[in-house]
């Protein structure tokens, strides 16, 4: 029994799961599920198919290298069964497992930060441009706590002196 | 799904390029053919100067179909086409050599690797 990876959304195919095309190259294209196969059918890249792994991780979306991918490479030399060492893989599996989807979800959050400062940015913007629609303009007037605080900025008085001989 | 007037492709060098199913052997209605199933063909296609020649009535075992092939681990196999291997009256192939993938059910007979 192996796990294999679904050669469209890079999913993981369970024994019973999906369907197995075999090319007449004798290529083997693994599928997890219909809609894989049938992108597949209809000749699609999934390299350009928004929803895949394979489009994620081109276009950075995704965690791309971390050491924790070389543990889940493929071997093909079946390991003589020791008790120990299988005992020790599972908790390693669930360990690693843990690990990577942490440093995923990391690489995601950080991606996402930079969106984040921006639209704080923009709706101060557009409350500032637009409170006369939250609040009427004389109610704003009359009540100054509900302005947004205003920023002071110190001028120099040097700087002032300095810039009239240019002006003749 | 192999049934008579089914076009095969031929995954063997016995000398045939294309087969037509007429008959699936078996039983006296048996409507479908599958992987590992004889069937007798004509012959609709040959490669010249081959002791197979055109419209010659042969038997031949598909190795190959379109239609998934179901195993009991939950496995399905599809293939791209449905090709047979020419075969006697005894069952061994005519040809030499096999071409393209072929699946493991077929292990049992003995067909040249």
């Amino acid at each position: 029994m192996r796990l294999e990876k679904c050669w469209f959304c890079s999913s993981t195919v369970y024994p019973g799961h999906g369907i197995q095309f075999v090319r007449n190259d004798a290529k083997i294209f693994h599928f997890c599920r219909s809609k894989c196969h049938k992108n597949f059918k209809m000749k699609r890249n999934p390299r350009k198919v928004k929803w895949t792994k394979a489009y994620r991780r081109l276009h950075g979306k995704d965690m791309t290298q971390d050491s924790t991918f070389e543990f889940e490479r493929k071997r093909n030399r079946p390991e003589r069964y020791d008790r120990n060492l299988a005992e020790n893989t599972l908790k390693a599996i669930k360990k690693i497992d843990k690990i990577r989807s942490d440093r995923a979800s990391d690489h995601i959050k950080n991606r996402l930060k930079t969106g984040k400062v921006q639209r704080q940015k923009e709706a101060r913007k557009q409350l500032e441009l637009g409170i006369h629609l939250v609040k009427a303009p004389l109610a704003l007037a009359q009540d100054s706590s509900l302005c947004l605080p205003k920023i002071k900025v110190n001028v120099s008085q040097a700087q002032t002196e300095e810039n009239q001989p240019m002006e003749d | 799904m192999i049934q008579p007037q089914t076009h095969l492709n031929v995954a063997d060098n016995s000398g045939a390029r294309e087969l037509m199913c007429i008959r699936v052997i078996g039983a006296s209605n048996r409507r479908y053919a599958h992987i590992g199933d004889v069937i007798v063909a004509v012959i609709k296609e040959a490669v010249p100067n081959t002791p197979l020649e055109r419209s010659e009535v042969i038997r031949a075992v598909i190795v190959r179909t379109r239609k998934e092939l179901k195993r009991d681990n939950g496995m399905i196999i599809r293939s791209d086409d449905n090709a047979a291997v020419v075969i006697d009256q005894e069952g061994n192939p005519k040809g030499t050599q096999i071409f393209g993938a072929i699946a493991r059910e077929l292990r049992q007979l003995n067909l040249l690797k």
